[in-house]
């Protein structure tokens, strides 16, 4: 045989590509900039799952992602309702001015997930003023704003509050039942849920739900257990089988009813029935199947089959739904963290 | 446009007279940055100046323009919106104009949540006058992408807030004539169906809605989405699900022309489950069509027969039916 066959995991071509997305990101990506942050953590969580993070000096992306931490100035008042994360990019980044930099939860979890996937040590991490403040980000919906100057809420912040929460191990930054509350009014009739209560039930919304869930200790890592936690009002059967029927005739996973596969989902979807000590019901060959048809021959995946050029984000979820496969080149994936655990 | 190759040549601000008074803040990466994209001198350019007029906090006519021409190379920057908005409010800017402006840009960025934000906080000034104008934007979206997820975040946002129910059921059905497959406008309806001040919601729409979503059915039975609002329709009530003729009747309708609906077996497991008392032509239908591989005729078989031929007929979800077999007597 000569080449790599078009079933092989070409590992090095994978940790080539995320080692030059580290080096430097291509123009395209400046519309992307004000998540940088999110951008780094897929490309090292990327070399972590490809066993590659020896390529790359962990205490420079340490030094690096700390700088993104926005400290309050000294004539800071607590209670004004601002938030202190981390920030996503440097243009909003202020040190000059009467303007605060402006931080948000998505990066912040972005960069504590880098920070745990390089294996910082959180023992002198001050986390205290990440914590106080987040509190003004939640809604009395529960759910949560991004940013404290307004922007739309989802499900997407409730998970990154729930994910920051995690990861810092502690929970006195958020109200869990009233987040709770929140993710039960935005599964759809379908037993998908959307972003927000009456949307369509989409899966990345579903897997914000259910990893929420799960990481604020609300279901089970086992699906009769979960059925029967007095907590648990979401009706688990029919997310469920809603999961499975994202399953397509191409083995790929679409993200709602009706649409295409994509290469993302695998990750997103599969995580949720992961979760739910479900992930023995997927039809693994048929989905593995579909995912090396999205490999691109440059590294990384694509987000369709037949795709050449690959993106870091389809990329990053093709190797996570690879490592959910137990694809033998691969570490493991913390599922509900979604990134790559210490290898 | 939002290109940098647009038919003007750019120039740089550095060498407009407008900014001669301002000194640019270049981004300041610190040592060993990871991730660092490739700006173009442009972009480059044009937020080294907003950095600038951030910093001073310059509310002022040139600094609303600089936004517009950063925004056009970098409408997800939130930082800018922000300063935008702040620019607006010291002005008392336009708003039909800022519309204006804001459609453009989503029309080219359809799915960038900052501009969609943006318009939201535009309606929410306008009011409820501004809700039709509002929703024949959202429709204009759709009839180019009819699933966009933020058209669709924003249209019910903008029902919700300011009103404009009166036609969306018929919008939805228009959606349905022209694509019976998107789930997005199914979801809709449902939406609609249950929170319009001007139905009654779901126990008033629930009879005419199951007529409805029958109709879809019978029309393409190898439709996901018609027999998930079917199942949304009855979870208010689901004693009626068992005793409601229809249901029967239809898949018995459906299992005769199309034996092989996954979908329609897939319910009919589902109301089994549920406690239907199967009549004679069910029991006949599930029979005639699944294999004996359990000993007995009694109706408790019916739901593990038909798990077996769903095993069989969806392949892709084999382990899934056979785990649902497993559950059945749980």
């Amino acid at each position: 045989m000569e080449g790599p066959e078009p079933s092989e995991f070409a590992k090095e071509r994978h940790a080539a590509f995320a080692e030059m997305m580290l080096h430097e990101l291509p123009r395209d990506y400046a519309s992307q900039e004000i998540n940088r942050v999110t951008l780094a953590y897929f490309a090292v969580s990327s070399l972590s799952l490809l066993r590659s993070l020896h390529r790359v000096d962990k205490d420079q992306i340490a030094t690096w992602v700390l700088s993104f931490q926005a400290k309050p100035k000294e004539t800071h008042n607590v209670d004004d309702g601002k938030f202190f994360g981390f920030c996503g990019s440097r243009s909003c980044q202020f040190s000059e001015g009467p303007g605060q930099s402006v931080s948000n939860l998505a990066s912040t979890y972005s960069a504590l997930a880098i920070l745990k996937v390089i294996g910082y040590d959180f023992q002198n991490f001050d986390s205290s003023i990440i914590l106080e403040s987040m509190r003004s980000l939640q809604m009395p919906d529960g759910s949560f704003m991004p940013i404290d100057s307004g922007a739309e809420t989802d499900l997407r912040f409730v998970y990154c509050a729930a994910a920051i929460s995690s990861i810092l191990n502690d929970w006195s930054g958020m109200d869990r039942e009233k987040a709770k509350d929140y993710i039960i009014k935005c599964q759809s009739y379908d037993g998908g849920f959307g972003l927000i209560p009456g949307s369509e039930s989409h899966g990345g919304a579903t897997y914000c739900a259910v990893a929420a869930l799960f990481l604020m200790g609300f279901i089970q890592n086992d699906y009769n257990n979960s059925l029967s936690l007095p907590t648990s009002t979401i009706d688990i059967p029919s997310l469920v089988e809603w999961c499975i029927q994202r399953q397509g005739a191409d083995g790929g996973f679409q993200g709602r009813a009706n649409k295409d596969s994509d290469t993302c989902y695998a990750f997103w979807v599969g995580s949720v029935l992961k979760m739910l000590g479900l992930y023995h019901l997927v039809n693994k060959s048929a989905l593995r199947t579909f995912l090396f048809t999205c490999q691109s021959p440059y590294g990384g995946f694509t987000k369709f089959p037949y795709e050449v050029l690959p993106d870091l984000y389809h990329s990053y979820y093709g190797f996570a739904a690879l490592s959910l496969l137990e694809e033998k080149e691969l570490g493991n994936l913390s599922v509900e963290l979604g990134l790559a655990a210490l290898n | 446009m939002p290109s940098s190759s647009s038919e003007q040549a750019y120039v740089p601000l550095r060498q407009r007279a407008e900014w001669a008074d301002v000194r640019p803040v270049p981004q300041d990466e610190g040592p060993h940055p990871v991730v660092p994209i490739a700006y173009t001198e442009e972009f480059r350019d044009v937020m080294d100046y907003f950095r600038a007029v951030y910093v001073a906090r310059e509310l002022s006519p040139r600094a609303l323009r600089l936004t517009t021409e950063a925004l056009l190379r970098n409408p997800g920057n939130y930082t800018i919106w922000h300063f935008r908005r702040l620019v607006i409010d010291a002005l008392d800017s336009d708003l039909v104009e800022e519309t204006l402006f804001v459609d453009n840009l989503a029309k080219a960025n359809s799915k960038n949540y900052q501009i969609w934000h943006h318009k939201r906080w535009l309606a929410e000034k306008l009011g409820p006058e501004a809700a039709n104008d509002d929703h024949d934007f959202t429709r204009f979206i759709l009839c180019h992408d009819a699933k966009n997820y933020h058209a669709w975040s924003h249209r019910q946002w903008v029902l919700q807030k300011l009103g404009g129910w009166d036609k969306e059921l018929d919008f939805c059905h228009q959606l349905l004539e022209e694509d019976i497959f998107n789930n997005s406008a199914w979801n809709q309806r449902f939406f609609v169906i249950t929170r319009s001040p001007l139905l009654g919601g779901l126990s008033a729409m629930w009879d005419s809605e199951v007529d409805y979503t029958i109709k879809a059915i019978l029309q393409n039975p190898n439709n996901e989405s018609p027999w998930r609002y079917l199942q949304g329709l009855y979870k208010g009530n689901p004693d009626s699900l068992i005793t409601d003729e229809r249901i029967p009747q239809l898949l018995l309708n459906i299992l005769k022309e199309n034996s092989y609906c996954v979908f329609a077996w897939n319910f009919l497991l589902d109301v089994l489950c549920k406690g239907l008392r199967p009549n004679n032509e069910i029991i006949e239908a599930v029979k005639g069509f699944t294999e004996l591989d359990d000993a007995g005729s009694s109706d408790e078989d019916l739901p593990t027969r038909i798990c077996s031929a769903l095993e069989r007929m969806d392949p892709i979800r084999v382990n899934y039916w056979a785990w649902r077999k497993s559950n059945l007597t749980l």
